[in-house]
């Protein structure tokens, strides 16, 4: 005996598909109602009327509309106007779940990682032909000092003349027009404003990375934290890399190359970032990203599936690691 | 102009581009050129962005066939931004869905469902279902009936297996199906394209259903082959 149900109906059928009992649903009508009601089946849930159903015939086999088990009966299948309300509670709820997705942290920081990044990549240029178009016509200027303040010393003053005064430094013969020159500090406002936009961007990185991966932001900073988990294409996937992926996440094209061409494998990726890697000497970045990896995928496995948040005693322990690496292999390796 | 001919009452074939009657007049629905045939506004379906219009342009003997008749119940696994469906839809609904048909398109993405969810507001008949076109339990109780025509293209590993689960659960007795195969989707063996698409022809021929014709879709959608089956 066979216990068929769809969202709307159960049904009763003996083996040969007779029909025994039918009960049904009306309540389908109202939209909220049977959004619910079909998010209960999608769970696997049984429906009232199966359970009305299963109380007259307790030996009965239930199983959902469409399962290959079930013999060709009858079935009490819904009419059209139930069908035509099936389809707008559908879209509701493919609605709902569309704006869900907002609420997804990984696509958030996905957003504002990479838009900082580009916004970085503008910054880096247009920062650059600052410099050199004031060094064109200031030669004796030298930057290397206050390159930041440069932007905003250009802004504040009124011709060429007051910023040689302010950068300390004799005019020269020639200088730029007064239509040029306001160009130019057209241009150095706007390096500022980047400059300040990108600022409070990667500030917002922060909070949302060390919201989203607060053990993995302790160990690695929340920044290279957010960059690990655009890369992973997310918390839930990060947290299923082996340590090997992490420590070259972000060194693709070496690693392929390495699988292609037999070239030596990449040490690291993204994780290179790290001072505890780019502040070591050379010859073990190798050694430390690898270990550093390793307590990452923990980190994030901690973040991802609800385990204990690292503190800064947990880190405090890493950090001794690195220093013991860093002490037993004071040099270079002999060739 | 070219010879025109009509493969259905929406779509019409003239020299070599294919165009259907657009159901929501003015409206272009990815950037394609809108143009009038005996007064009446038609899209033009581009063969490289739609593996369906791809396949309709390469087939041999089953032009006539692969589209779904007016006003039947139609399920998309993998709709995407929908191009391929708004042209389903012009044949399957018309405009205010005046044909009755039905139209459930399955994807995972949220992005996409975006666009779908906008176009189903223009477009009725058309119901967007978010979810993964391997898990029939989370939205299977969407599709109360069996549908009449089947369409897969969701390029991922055990496409073929996806496509003969969903077809016998979903598909009528003498329904039509099409599975567009990605090649580089599957494990590859190193033996090429043609071994995959023979792998997959064995593996429908032992689930018990008929190909009517393998469409290889080379030039327009490279590594992909279309498979059109009946039960």
């Amino acid at each position: 005996m066979w216990l068929w149900y769809d969202w709307r109906a159960a049904a009763v059928a003996d083996d040969r598909g007779n029909i025994l009992d039918i009960d049904e649903w009306s309540g389908w009508g109202d939209l909220d109602r049977l959004c619910a009601r079909l998010d209960m089946v999608s769970h696997q849930a049984i429906t009232p009327e199966v359970e009305v159903l299963l109380s007259r015939f307790p030996d009965a086999q239930v199983r959902i509309h469409g399962d290959p088990d079930l013999p060709d009966a009858d079935w009490p299948l819904p009419s059209i106007e139930a069908l035509q309300c099936l389809d707008k509670a559908a879209i509701l709820i493919s609605k709902r779940g569309v704006d869900a997705a907002a609420g997804d942290p990984d696509r958030r920081l996905e957003h504002i990682l990479r838009a900082s990044d580009e916004l970085r990549a503008a910054y880096i240029t247009i920062e650059g032909r600052l410099v050199e178009w004031v060094g064109l016509f200031l030669p004796e200027a030298r930057f290397e000092q206050d390159r930041a303040g440069l932007a905003a010393s250009v802004v504040d003053s009124n011709n060429l003349e007051e910023l040689a005064q302010v950068l300390e430094i004799g005019m020269p013969e020639r200088g730029p027009t007064d239509m040029e020159w306001d160009s130019l500090a057209d241009w150095a406002t706007s390096v500022c404003e980047i400059k300040n936009r990108l600022e409070t961007m990667e500030e917002v990185v922060r909070e949302l990375g060390a919201n989203h991966l607060p053990s993995l932001s302790a160990l690695l900073g929340p920044i290279l934290a957010s960059r690990l988990c655009v890369e992973a294409h997310g918390r839930a996937r990060l947290a299923r890399l082996p340590a090997g992926t992490m420590q070259i996440l972000g060194a693709e094209k070496a690693f392929f190359n390495h699988l292609k061409t037999g070239a030596p494998p990449p040490k690291h990726g993204h994780i290179f970032m790290h001072p505890w890697v780019s502040r070591s000497p050379r010859w073990i970045r190798g050694k430390i990203s690898r270990m550093l990896a390793a307590k990452a995928t923990i980190a994030v496995r901690c973040d991802e599936f609800g385990g204990q948040l690292w503190d800064e005693e947990a880190i405090a322990v890493i950090a001794d690691k690195v220093e013991f690496i860093r002490e037993e292999y004071p040099y270079p390796p002999q060739r | 102009m070219g010879r025109k001919r009509r493969l259905s009452w929406a779509v019409l074939v003239d020299g070599r581009s294919i165009w259907t009657r657009n159901a929501c007049p003015k409206v272009s629905q990815y950037g394609e050129s809108l143009r009038r045939f005996q007064g009446v506004e038609h899209r033009r379906w581009d063969p490289t962005r739609s593996k369906l219009g791809a396949a309709l342009a390469r087939a041999r003997h089953t032009q006539y066939d692969l589209l779904p008749d007016e006003g039947s119940t139609c399920l998309y696994l993998g709709a995407g931004h929908g191009t391929s469906l708004s042209h389903i839809h012009d044949q399957v609904c018309g405009t205010d869905n005046q044909l009755a048909g039905r139209i459930i398109a399955v994807d995972l993405s949220p992005r996409c469902l975006r666009d779908l969810i906008h176009m189903a507001k223009i477009r009725p008949g058309l119901v967007p279902i978010l979810g993964d076109a391997r898990k029939f339990s989370t939205w299977g109780v969407m599709v109360s009936t069996k549908v009449d025509w089947l369409f897969q293209d969701v390029s991922q590993a055990g496409q073929a297996e996806i496509f003969i689960d969903a077809a016998n659960r979903f598909l009528k007795p003498g329904g039509k199906g099409l599975l567009s195969l990605k090649a580089a989707s599957e494990r590859w063996s190193g033996e090429g394209e043609r071994v995959v698409f023979e792998g997959v022809a064995q593996q429908l021929l032992d689930a018990g259903f008929t190909i009517e014709e393998q469409i290889n879709l080379h030039g327009l959608e490279d590594n992909h082959c279309l498979f059109y089956i009946t039960n």
